[in-house]
């Protein structure tokens, strides 16, 4: 260990006139033109609850729709116009951007020991590609919506005569663009700020899962932008590079498109996953099991993403060996999702388990996760895939996987570091309620829908048969009480907001360096460099009533350096 | 569950000798009525029994090490857990790969078969379009429903008229793309005839997202023993033939305008396409309605014009649609060049000329007048 003295929490001044970053300066400029990633990261998140707001509500609004069979609420052009809304916006404006951009942004650099990421000018630009990119999917709205699926597939979405489409494709293009700038900005940082002591192999493992979904960004994201452009240049001049009429070819689009669109789903669950590997130790506290396959995993699953975006494409018309090749790829992409999911178990094991908010969306996670990791055999199986292929089956599969599992732990996430962004607690009965009101609204949504998927109702239907019927009453019934959890989730940090508890430095019993500075941090986040040393070793930790939070016992650090000494020597 | 590994593997080799099954519908499938449905119903249930022991193994383990771990007030934290366990590590990345491969493999041989045709089937040209199929059989028959024999091998050589479409038998297993520019095909074999009462029929669907009619291009397939088959064949080839000239219009109008009521009403009522009222008056008057270079009926119809007789306008209207755009309507409605004859256009341009002897369905409304009600044979339509 090294001998430099760090900010303890025991010796943190938390008096109300200390400097953080909230109240460094103030006023709309010092916010809009801030270079702090801790502020563009509480910017981001503000933006993306907002876009999730709206995202939430086309998805009940279709769901509403979907309560009987032919019109119940809007017409099928409408509701062909809330799915592809629902998608876009959930994908690209919410998904994408929620634990990378918002809550990467806060974290990473104080969890790495460094005062701000590699380029804070680069940080703030790709914020405003963001606005910009959301500006654009709106102003689409008033242009006449867009009814393509947010897949955009050729030729229906260069012949549809809804007039939002080029503006859409212009916001994706941009959007595209802010998640580069922010996975550059997280790769430099990563290699180039780590403080002596944070070798690779100490750097928690949600650095490790923002590291390889940066990767990612980086290398698959082009690709998307690329083909958005050809895109736009089809619909407006058509040069018929997916049109079959003019030698072009449909199938080449869904090429591209999921060359993009599959590893996009890796950057949604990889850092996801990261956040679960620190919310599942830090409130078990308890050593991750099997640190370094779970990094390495993570890293795994980032390469494999690049080659299995085939298997969208079973039945599209690839050839058979194609398809036989891209399942066998598909598959391999099990292997470190199950080793993750059963090391995550095994931590828990004699760990000492606080059963608080964010554990609670933690535990959720391994629960849902588990369900959508499965159901994906299925679907990367050949045959039975040919079965279940655009029903309701694959919504449920991947609303398991990017709702049941990204989004629960970004808000698990959320309510991890709460405390560290705003130096408030909230209510945490009202925290878990919400919590067990939105699993509960969960399950019951789109378990129902892997039952109607399986029976062979088509996705994107606005019309069924009869037979269906009591499968979507249910399934919608459930989306109006996860709704309600998400307007408790609100409330709760409203509250907080407005007459919360103030925050320790250490609420959860955390080790790695964010926990070491105040609640909310600093403008620097460290006043000198902080002490590097294992972010598992929970040994030294005590909960202190005085301070309402976690500090390090003296005398238990002292044992745990003199242990590690005998282990040396 | 090894045999039954060696089960489906035997299933999968012997699948074209297969005597005819069918799978009940239970909690998760519908009835399977294909050869190929017992397979693809076994392999789904056996990654269902595996999902549900690794689903119970993980959640039985997460909720009993949260109930015996939990933090009781005042406990220092343990510390006594293990960091890692390679050969814990190494055994639950190991087992699930060899579980993965057994699953692709035969995931790939059930699918081989899924795909293959056996060589004797018979084909049936599937053509899809923005909102509707047209199931056309080698002696020129056309139906809106796929009709098919049973105990035999059906291909079906499918395209696409304007964008993607997808064919979804679901009690077949089967599903494959119609993409533009490009044939594809599927088969199957079903050998439980439903008859031609369409409420047995087996439910085929577009599962393509392709615009506001998705969810209407659902459909039946019937399935007739061969020798029933072929006399529906026979039947369905000539029944534009068999009607006489003046009973054209309400006979095979109604039959022929199911599949244009999707756009077009006959009661005024707004839709993709301009509705049918009133059209025929305006087309004889002249004047009405405007295309969208600004010319007028009277423009386009008339003796030296471009339309001779109104009749022609209709004419060309069906076969090349996007030629003269009414104004505010776009370019969206398929030819019909290939799937209408001239007694198919013939039978619409008299349900125009009689259009207040439909209501809004697009059901004839009157009655037959003795003589003719006796003369009537009752075509097989469908």
């Amino acid at each position: 260990m090294t001998t430099i003295v760090s900010p303890r929490p025991e010796l943190v001044d938390t008096s109300a006139t200390s400097d953080n970053y909230l109240t460094f300066t103030r006023g709309f400029r010092s916010w809009a033109l801030t270079l702090d990633h801790k502020r563009i990261g509480v910017m981001y998140m503000g933006a993306v609850l907002a876009s999730f707001f709206v995202g939430g509500t086309f998805a009940i609004l279709l769901r509403t729709e979907l309560l009987t069979p032919g019109r119940t609420i809007v017409s099928a052009e409408t509701y062909n116009q809330f799915f592809t809304l629902h998608g876009a916006i959930m994908v690209f404006l919410v998904i994408i951007p929620s634990i990378p951009a918002a809550l990467g942004n806060f974290v990473l650099p104080i969890m790495l020991g460094a005062k701000d990421v590699a380029f804070p000018r680069l940080n703030l630009f790709s914020f405003y590609l963001w606005m910009g990119g959301a500006i654009f999917t709106l102003y689409s709205l008033a242009a006449g919506g867009f009814d393509t699926g947010w897949t955009f597939y050729t030729p229906y979405s260069t012949t549809t005569t809804t007039g939002g489409v080029i503006p859409v494709l212009t916001g994706v293009f941009i959007l595209g663009f802010s998640s580069i700038f922010t996975g550059l900005n997280f790769i430099v940082t990563v290699h180039k700020l780590r403080p002596p002591g944070m070798t690779w192999f100490r750097m928690p493992l949600f650095l490790w899962a923002l590291y390889a979904t940066a990767i990612i960004q980086v290398l698959a994201t082009p690709v998307l932008a690329i083909t958005v452009c050809l895109l736009i240049v089809e619909r407006t001049m058509n040069i018929g590079i997916f049109n079959p009429s003019m030698g072009g070819d449909p199938v080449l689009y869904q090429h591209f498109f999921w060359f993009y669109s599959h590893p996009a789903v890796y950057i949604m669950i990889v850092p996801a996953m990261g956040i679960i590997s620190e919310i599942i130790s830090v409130h078990a506290h308890r050593q991750i099991f099997g640190y370094r396959y779970i990094a390495f995993s993570s890293i795994a699953i980032a390469m494999f993403s690049f080659i299995v975006w085939g298997h969208h494409m079973f039945v599209s018309g690839q050839s058979g060996l194609m398809n036989t090749i891209f399942s066998f790829i598909s598959f391999s992409v099990a292997i470190p999702s199950a080793v993750k999911t059963f090391n995550w178990v095994m931590t828990l094991y004699k760990g000492t388990i606080s059963l608080t908010a964010p554990m609670m969306y933690g535990l959720s996670f391994l629960f849902l996760f588990t369900i959508g990791g499965l159901t994906g055999i299925h679907l990367a199986t050949l045959n039975t895939d040919v079965h279940l292929h655009d029903t309701y089956f694959v919504v449920a599969h991947f609303h398991y996987v990017m709702m049941g599992s990204a989004l629960i732990a970004m808000i698990g996430g959320l309510h991890h570091w709460w405390p560290k962004m705003t130096g408030r607690m909230y209510n945490e009965k009202a925290g878990i309620i919400a919590c067990i009101i939105i699993f509960v609204g969960f399950n019951i949504t789109f378990f129902t829908q892997f039952m109607l998927g399986s029976q062979g109702m088509p996705r994107r239907y606005y019309d069924y048969l009869p037979e269906f019927q009591i499968y979507h009453v249910i399934s919608t019934i459930g989306s109006y009480i996860m709704a309600s959890g998400f307007f408790l989730v609100a409330a709760c940090f409203v509250q907080s907001l407005l007459g919360g508890k103030k925050a320790p430095a250490n609420p959860w019993g955390g080790r790695s360096l964010e926990w070491q500075c105040n609640s909310p941090p600093p403008h620097d986040n460290f006043s000198s460099p902080p002490t590097v040393g294992n972010c598992y070793d929970f040994s030294m930790l005590r909960w202190d009533e005085k301070e309402q939070g976690y500090v390090v016992d003296k005398e238990l650090e002292a044992q745990a350096i003199a242990a590690e000494a005998r282990a040396h020597s | 569950m090894l045999s039954a590994l060696t089960s489906i593997f035997i299933a999968t080799a012997s699948a074209q000798i297969a005597p005819p099954t069918v799978t009940p519908a239970d909690f998760w499938l519908p009835i399977g009525a294909s050869v190929q449905a017992e397979n693809v119903d076994l392999m789904f249930n056996i990654i269902n029994y595996i999902c549900y022991f690794f689903f119970a193994v993980i959640v039985a383990m997460m909720v009993w090490f949260v109930l015996k771990y939990r933090a009781k007030p005042g406990t220092r934290i343990r510390t006594d857990g293990m960091t890692h366990h390679t050969a814990l590590e190494l055994s639950w990345s190991v087992i699930p790969l060899l579980i993965s491969i057994a699953i692709f493999f035969f995931g790939f041989t059930g699918y081989v078969d899924l795909i293959t045709p056996p060589k004797n089937s018979f084909d049936v040209n599937v053509t899809a379009f923005k909102w509707g199929w047209q199931f056309k059989y080698p002696n020129g028959a056309q139906s809106d429903n796929l009709v098919v024999p049973s105990n035999r091998p059906v291909r079906l050589v499918m395209r696409s008229n304007d964008v993607l479409h997808c064919c979804y038998i679901p009690a077949f297993r089967v599903k494959r793309d119609l993409v533009p520019g490009r044939y594809s095909t599927l088969w199957f074999q079903c050998d439980i005839p439903t008859g031609m009462d369409e409420k047995n029929g087996y439910h085929l669907y577009c599962t393509e997202y392709c615009g506001t009619g998705h969810s209407n291009m659902y459909r039946r397939v019937m399935v007739l023993p061969q020798a029933e088959f072929d006399e529906w064949l026979l039947k369905q080839a000539q029944w534009l033939d068999e009607i006489p000239d003046d009973e054209l219009y309400f006979r095979a109008g109604p039959k022929i305008y199911s599949r244009c009521q999707q756009c077009h009403s006959i009661d005024g009522t707004a839709g993709l396409g301009p509705t049918w009222q009133g059209l025929w008056t305006r087309l004889t008057a002249g004047g009405g309605a405007r295309f969208s270079d600004g010319k007028s009926y009277a423009d386009l119809i008339g003796p030296g014009k471009e339309y001779p007789t109104p009749e022609d306008y209709i004419r060309d209207s069906i076969y090349n649609p996007g030629k003269h755009l009414v104004a505010t309507y776009g370019n969206v409605m398929p030819t019909f060049k290939g799937q209408l004859n001239d007694r198919g256009v013939d039978s619409i341009i008299g349900m125009l000329q009689h259009l207040d002897e439909f209501d809004a369905k697009g059901a004839w409304t009157k009655t037959l007048p003795p003589a003719a009600a006796k003369s009537e044979t009752k075509p097989e339509l469908k």
